[in-house]
């Protein structure tokens, strides 16, 4: 099976250097990046579907990931070859420069090209959580889709049963690859996949796996091409505008309330529901 | 009922730090790709390091607190490690972090020793006891490495290497502790030209365990007929189960644990008393084979290096985690109010990082742990040139300046390391308060760890003769001389800057005390008056290390200073550089003008504690 990953880099959560806003824009100037927690599931999930879990040095099948980014963005490429994956490609663009629309219509040639049994992605980004280029690629593809994939099992080579997280429960959707498929966090349970190539009694570790130091060293080996954003689609114009950002208002303080009376008072004067 | 310990990791480190030391202050970059480093770059070293540390986070990290309660404990006969240790150590070798400094020829990545610096710093200071086993394990085996025979070093050194067997250094007996020439265990020739081991060893570092198929203990022992003290012991390699050529486990080796200690601290390692030989089947062979008897304790020697800078990076590895875990807790507790409020009692609280007597700990712990780690780092780059130097045929004097520097900075950083590594886990137990002193933060733990570090490996007192007695007059004072000629030529060169020029002045004062106090040291050696050297042997490995630990710093502030200016509004190096010149002037006004003071003490010649009788220490 060839899987192609899409992945990005986020600005990390837990930075100490909180996010400013200024001239309309978000200023990321001395923002760390980390990869994006959800594409990382969805890179244990590919390499977990092409390998046997007992034995994982050898790879069964084609694990491809693709940033779009500037080049620094290689960074995060190669901690994922790091962790196994197969060959990596990059688009060169910047941040500003791509929306999810963009971004759909550009892997849809980078599909094509690459020729992918499936599409494996983060169900959103912790940054912008649009949570719509999944949908949009395969819309775009014609290829069945199936998002928040919470349990994956693979009948056959070309079959997946995939269980997706839904309100209330969870819905199982039997999809004919070529498919696209977005997954949430519980697909890296222990076992959250269920491959053809590993017996069905393996748990893996809970998360995502470490990459090891001889991948670490071996990662710089790999293939990892670069590819113009325009080569894969011409038409570059962006259908989500941005016309201004502002922070969230800052909290008031509170005030100090002396008596149940006065608490009364306020409820049915200032906060009005009572 | 007792609050039960969870398994939750308590373990930080500032990797940023880290890489200032490899690439903007001690030049890494420079050795990288090039031999004997050619797979190596800037990419590798900082993915190696940041994934070691999210590995030791969420493996070994979790489980430092749960080995500390549980401990080890003996059933039928062999060492049962606490819960967790058994699938870490399958992790950690599955990792790979401990062949990150093998050689690969036994499958290793051959990284510079300053990046195996760093990857060991994050696996002892997310758990000290844990890293025990594989620390004895890779020690042991790089003395097989570095002495055994062909045979020898195929059969051990990548089981070893890999984690398939452990390994152990059985020095200490029962009456020979320090004065390791006092073994008295025993090796006979047997016919098939083997040596029958017979002795009782103790203190022996994860002596047993239940992590390995095997133990390969590296045991010294005196031949029969050989001489008296360490000229007439042999390094002998004895395996708990023997083995066989092609690796295959054989019967048991009459290798039996008889107790293990119960310690002050790091108590997931088992501390073992090893009897070999009690049935009169303990089978060991030479390290080297029948041409290397008697030559044990040079062959210990040679690894000393190794094992000494391991130990003085132990101490800031757990005291660093304690000072990173203090800071965390001074931000988030709220304690008092502002001094500037003093008479309101109505005034809010405020965190305790805005009282000043909290910054000063804070920033004690900050200087000292970023200095010792850069001294550590330093050594390690003077190491890493030697390497670099001997692959491509480089100038034998310019190795022999750097290898002089390696041995001169030994006994620092080993003894400096670990007794300031104690003290400032003890300081930030105080920056706690009683929290501190409880077990549901990581401190007290850090503490009791910490506290072997400064007795093992040799005493600092060893430390401190070795430096005095060997490290002075090594190379006819070549090596001191260029030590103090570098710091001379950095403070001749920053003495004029404009923030840290006052600091870099003191700096040279403190090299001229130092100086003096080598010098007298030397005339105490030439005059007889050998008395005050092991008296005065401690301030002077004191004083030695204050100079060198404030060199680095006020080196590492000149470098921050200058990156400070022009980088991007916004960007976390701001404060990242402006730490570095806090702390480097910490130091410099507040702990290197002790080292004169110390010069000043050492003048006095006292003798007082000769002079008591043994009747006057006390009347019990």
């Amino acid at each position: 099976m060839k899987i192609l990953v899409p992945l990005k880099r986020v600005s990390d959560p837990d930075n100490a250097n909180k996010i400013k806003v200024g001239a309309g824009k978000v200023e990321t100037t001395g923002l760390e990046w980390k990869p994006n927690p959800f594409d990382e599931y969805a890179v244990e999930t590919a390499l977990r579907l092409t390998e046997n879990g007992t034995n994982a040095k050898a790879r069964l099948g084609e694990v491809t990931v693709v940033t779009f980014g500037p080049k620094e963005t290689e960074t995060t490429l190669r901690a994922a070859l790091a962790t196994g994956a197969d060959k990596a490609i990059r688009v060169d663009t910047t941040d500003d420069a791509i929306d999810g629309d963009l971004l759909a219509r550009a892997l849809k040639a980078l599909v094509e090209r690459e020729k992918p049994d499936l599409v494996l992605l983060g169900k959103q980004q912790v940054d912008g959580d649009a949570n719509q280029v999944a949908q949009l690629l395969a819309e775009y593809l014609g290829w069945p889709q199936a998002t928040f994939a919470g349990q994956i099992t693979s009948e056959a080579d070309k079959a997946l049963l995939v269980s997706r997280e839904v309100d209330g429960g969870s819905i199982k959707l039997r999809v004919t690859l070529p498919a696209v498929v977005s997954v949430d966090l519980r697909i890296v349970n222990a076992v959250g996949v269920t491959s053809m190539h590993t017996p069905p009694t393996h748990k893996y570790s809970d998360g995502v796996r470490f990459a090891a130091l001889m991948a670490i060293m071996a990662a710089k080996k790999k293939s990892l091409t670069e590819v113009k954003l325009t080569d894969l689609s011409p038409d570059t114009a962006l259908k989500i505008k941005y016309t201004g950002f502002d922070l969230p208002p800052a909290r008031k303080a509170g005030v100090k309330i002396k008596t149940v009376a006065e608490l009364v008072q306020k409820l049915k004067t200032e906060a009005k529901v009572l | 009922m007792s609050k039960p310990i969870s398994a939750i990791n308590r373990y930080k480190a500032d990797l940023r730090e880290l890489f200032f030391l490899a690439f903007e202050q001690f030049g890494l970059t420079e050795l990288l790709g090039k031999a004997p480093f050619d797979a190596w770059g800037e990419e590798e070293v900082r993915q190696s390091v940041s994934e070691c540390y999210r590995w030791v986070r969420e493996v070994s990290g979790p489980l430092n607190a749960i080995g500390d309660a549980e401990g080890c404990r003996i059933e039928g006969g062999a060492v049962l490690t606490p819960k967790g240790f058994k699938d870490a150590w399958k992790k950690l070798y599955e990792a790979g972090w401990k062949s990150i400094g093998v050689s690969p020829e036994f499958g290793g990545a051959g990284a510079p020793k300053c990046v195996v610096l760093f990857i060991e710093e994050l696996l002892c200071g997310a758990n000290t006891a844990f890293t025990m086993y594989s620390g004895l394990t890779y020690g042991a085996s790089e003395v097989i490495e570095s002495f055994g025979t062909e045979e020898q070093k195929h059969l051990y050194c990548p089981r070893m290497f890999g984690g398939q067997w452990g390994g152990t250094m059985c020095l200490t007996e029962p009456s020979a502790g320090s004065d390791v020439g006092a073994a008295r265990t025993s090796a006979t020739l047997n016919p098939d030209g083997t040596y029958s081991i017979k002795g009782t060893k103790i203190y022996i570092s994860a002596g047993d365990h239940d992590l390995a198929e095997n133990i390969v203990h590296l045991v010294l022992a005196r031949v029969e007929g050989a001489p008296a003290g360490t000229k007439g012991l042999t390094l002998f390699i004895v395996p708990k189960v023997r083995t066989n050529k092609d690796g295959t486990l054989g019967t048991a080796n009459d290798v039996t644990v008889g107790s293990i200690e119960h310690k002050m601290g790091i108590n997931g390692s088992a501390t073992c008393v090893l009897n070999f030989g009690e049935n009169g089947a303990c089978i060991g062979v030479p390290v080297g084979g029948d041409t290397k008897l008697n030559q044990g304790m040079s062959q210990m020697f040679k690894m000393m290096n190794g094992a000494r800078i391991a130990v003085g990076m132990q101490g800031y590895s757990v005291a660093s985690s304690a000072y990173l875990n203090a800071l965390e807790y001074a931000k988030e507790r709220k304690q008092g109010a502002s001094i500037t409020h003093w008479k309101d009692a109505t005034a809010p609280r405020v965190s305790i990082i805005e009282h000043a007597d909290v910054r000063r700990m804070l920033l004690d712990m900050k200087s000292r742990v970023e200095g010792i780690r850069a001294l550590a780092v330093k050594l390690a780059r003077h190491q890493d040139t030697v390497d670099a130097l001997t692959a491509t045929g480089g100038d034998d004097k310019v190795i022999a300046y750097h290898q002089g520097q390696v041995d001169l900075l030994v006994p620092l950083v080993k003894a400096y390391g670990s007794d300031q590594g104690f003290r400032v886990c003890e300081t930030a137990i105080q920056t706690y308060g009683g929290a501190g002193y409880t077990r549901d933060y990581p401190v007290e733990q850090y503490c009791r760890d910490a506290k072997i570090f400064s007795i093992y490996e040799g005493t600092n007192h060893i430390q401190a003769m070795d430096l005095v007695g060997r490290k002075l007059g090594q190379a006819g004072g070549a090596n001191l001389q260029a030590f103090l000629g570098d710091v001379g030529k950095f403070v001749a060169k920053n003495s004029e800057h404009p923030a840290l020029g006052a600091a870099v002045k003191s700096l040279g004062e403190a090299a001229q005390a130092t100086f003096a106090a080598s010098m007298k040291l030397l005339m105490w050696f030439q005059s007889g008056n050998l008395a005050l050297v092991p008296l005065t042997a401690n301030r002077f490995l004191e004083m030695m290390s204050e100079l060198a630990v404030a060199w680095v710093l006020l080196d590492g502030a000149v470098i921050a200073d200058a990156k400070k200016t022009g980088l991007a509004e916004g960007s976390p190096d701001i404060a990242f550089y402006a730490g570095k010149v806090h702390a480097a002037l910490f130091f410099a006004r507040n702990v290197l003008p002790g080292v004169e003071h110390k010069a000043k003490l050492m003048d006095l010649e006292d003798k007082t504690p000769l002079d008591i009788p043994d009747a006057a220490f006390a009347t019990v």
